[in-house]
């Protein structure tokens, strides 16, 4: 059986190096010569064999869309985006797990236009009462204040405020809060959004790396987007709420009015493809972050939805092995 | 009129017709030769105030005053910071301040007037508004726009004109031929004397030529092309600063919100909020005020709990349920959740 597996998939390319595997393009020739991402984990746990993984080919992620000048993305395209994102969150967190590095880098797109989250590498089960996580958790830029003021136990508001700087990404085509340290991290927080009052954001001090910031009264949203819809605008305030118990969830932003409005999302194989070579816009340095190209079917955003119990467990023996 | 003399080395126009004066930042004046005598590195002192200049700073006086040169210099530089607009003041009054403002600065500079604490001020100016100062740059001047505007229109009229009266040259010709043709054919095949003819087709060109302003053979002039938007907005204005036309999109199906279903083989979890008027989150650990600001809500694994415990209950067949009893249903879920402190009521 293990036989059948191995020469089911046949070695086309070496797509890259991840941080705990090396990753392969490979056809399926058991299903129309699909082409597919094999993983190749070496070493788990001790054992002697390895471990491969067989993940969907996507051929390319949001930053390069963002960062593509010859791109140009509308309003529909930025909803379309949005939605597959909040979807997939959404599943993901119906399902008890923070993704925890929801960055535009780690949305990965595949030639229909379908966005699946990626690279779940610092993913974690939360609602535990008793297990405490890691502050240092998701890239800097979409690290919420929460987390930058050391919270240990936190919840779905870290992932939704990284997908809030990726809404302002894909409106500005810049990153909304490029921080240099953690420090300055929360300083351009407070600048663009205001410094929060105890009203605001109860208990704020209780925080273990709580800093008093002076108080700075912040930009108003419409100043910083000017021509973007105030529903939309809406989206991103809830999104952007400093006080996590204060940010919506993923499910109460895809109820929100902006989604439902005119105009309606594009539909994914009319979604915008970028024209350039991906290593002309990423930097020469991030040699590969191919982990990008590998996503899990069963958590990305369009996976079916009622995925039954078997996926489940499956993925979060995944999650938490990985 | 007095005669031009180079403060240095006095020569005047007089003796040399080809003198061009030449100033520099400080406003003080040099002849081109006494220039080309001093700057030959490049950069030297002014032998009148002392200040360091740059050879490439100098330019051709074009007013008799040098001081007026010093001020038109200061201008420009300061305007080039001090460069927001009416838009970004809340009333007519603050811009005018602020455009006083402006010219007591250009003022101070350019009659060394407190000039220490002056720079300072612009130093700061430029500080506190870099971002603002790098946006209006990059927009027109509402005079520039007008005066763009202008050309645009000038250039439009211009070529419509040309249009308009090659196209007439063109249908005149055309009617000549015409009538030429005419004359000819009547000739040939009209028998009335010849001099009668030619006098009656005179007759005919000379009452066409009151007519000429309409000829109906040729089609009326196209409308000129519109150029901007009933506000006033041009709508060319921005295609020289390299906008990417956007793409034409069909329209795509609305989105509405599905809730999202998930299969778990086992009762339904209630709710966040039955879950905290029901008291079932007294059973959790409560949340500390450290976690509360994290994010973290007892109810979380409150209802984490419950899921756990809930799931795959109903997996079994329909006769092994019914011999389930509540004990087994314990037993799931303490293994499943892990987390000992529940309890299912």
């Amino acid at each position: 059986m293990a036989e059948d597996r191995s020469k089911r998939y046949e070695k086309i390319d070496f797509l890259g190096e991840g941080q705990f595997a090396t990753v392969y393009k490979a056809k399926d020739k058991f299903n129309n010569d699909r082409i597919v991402a094999v993983k190749k984990l070496l070493d788990v746990f001790g054992q002697r064999s390895n471990i491969s993984l067989v993940f969907d080919f996507m051929d390319t992620d949001l930053e390069i869309i963002i960062k593509d000048t010859s791109v140009v993305l509308t309003p529909p395209h930025i909803k379309a985006y949005m939605i597959q994102t909040l979807q997939g969150l959404e599943y993901l967190h119906a399902h008890w797990i923070l993704h925890r590095d929801m960055k535009p880098n780690n949305l990965l797109i595949n030639e229909q236009g379908i966005l699946k989250i990626g690279d779940f590498g610092l993913a974690k089960f939360f609602g535990s009462p008793t297990r405490v996580h890691t502050h240092q958790v998701v890239t800097r830029w979409y690290r919420p204040p929460e987390l930058l003021f050391g919270a240990r136990n936190y919840a779905t508001g870290v992932d939704v405020w990284a997908t809030g700087c990726i809404l302002a990404e894909l409106l500005l085509r810049v990153p909304l809060l490029p921080g240099d340290t953690d420090l300055d991290q929360l300083s351009k927080i407070f600048q663009a959004l205001g410094t929060p009052s105890e009203q605001d954001w109860p208990d704020m001090t209780s925080l273990p790396d709580y800093i008093k910031f002076k108080p700075m009264p912040g930009t108003a949203l419409k100043d910083i987007f000017t021509a973007v819809s105030d529903d939309l605008l809406c989206v991103l305030s809830k999104m952007l709420a400093l006080n996590p118990l204060k940010r919506c969830t993923a499910t109460e932003a895809l109820k929100m009015s902006y989604f439902s409005n005119k105009p309606a999302p594009t539909p994914g194989p009319q979604l915008p493809r970028p024209r350039c070579n991906i290593d002309v816009i990423r930097e020469p340095d991030l040699k590969l972050s191919l982990k990008r190209k590998i996503t899990d079917p069963d958590t990305a955003a369009n996976a079916d939805k009622a995925g039954t119990m078997g996926s489940y467990f499956s993925l979060s023996g995944q999650v938490t092995g990985g | 009129m007095e005669d031009v003399c180079c403060p240095r080395c006095k020569t005047t126009r007089y003796r040399n017709p080809a003198l061009k004066l030449m100033v520099n930042v400080c406003g003080h004046a040099l002849c081109e030769n006494c220039m080309d005598l001093l700057f030959v590195r490049g950069s030297g002192a002014c032998p009148e105030c002392g200040i360091a200049l740059r050879r490439s700073n100098f330019r051709t006086q074009m007013f008799e005053d040098s001081g007026v040169e010093k001020e038109v210099d200061i201008r420009k530089r300061i305007l080039r910071e001090y460069n927001k607009k009416e838009e970004d003041f809340g009333s007519l009054r603050k811009y005018n301040d602020y455009l006083e403002k402006v010219e007591t600065i250009i003022f101070n500079l350019t009659n060394g007037i407190d000039v220490e604490h002056t720079k300072k001020l612009v130093e700061q100016n430029k500080k506190d508004n870099q971002e603002l100062i790098k946006k209006n740059r990059m927009k027109l001047s509402h005079d520039e726009e007008l005066i763009e505007a202008l050309l645009e229109e000038e250039k439009q009229n211009q070529s419509q004109n040309r249009l308009q009266a090659q196209r007439e040259e063109e249908w005149e010709r055309r009617q000549k031929r015409k009538q030429k043709e005419a004359l000819i054919d009547d000739l040939m095949f009209l028998d009335m004397p010849a001099d009668r003819i030619v006098q009656s087709h005179r007759q005919e060109v000379t009452s066409m030529g009151g007519r000429k302003d309409h000829p109906d053979g040729m089609p009326p002039a196209p409308p000129p092309p519109i150029t901007r938007f009933s506000t006033g907005i041009t709508l060319h204005h921005g295609q020289q600063h390299g906008f990417i036309p956007v793409p034409k999109q069909e329209v795509g199906e609305m989105y509405q919100y599905q809730p999202l279903v998930l299969t778990q083989l086992g009762p339904d979890v209630p709710n966040d909020e039955c879950l905290i008027t029901n008291n079932y989150v007294a059973r959790v650990r409560p949340a500390t005020t450290q976690e509360e600001a994290g994010g973290y809500r007892a109810v979380f694994a409150c209802h984490r709990s419950l899921q756990d415990a809930f799931c795959g209950l109903f997996f079994a067949s329909a006769d092994l349920l019914q011999v389930t009893s509540m004990a087994t249903g314990q037993s799931t879920a303490q293994t499943s959740s892990g987390h000992s402190s529940m309890d299912i009521g």
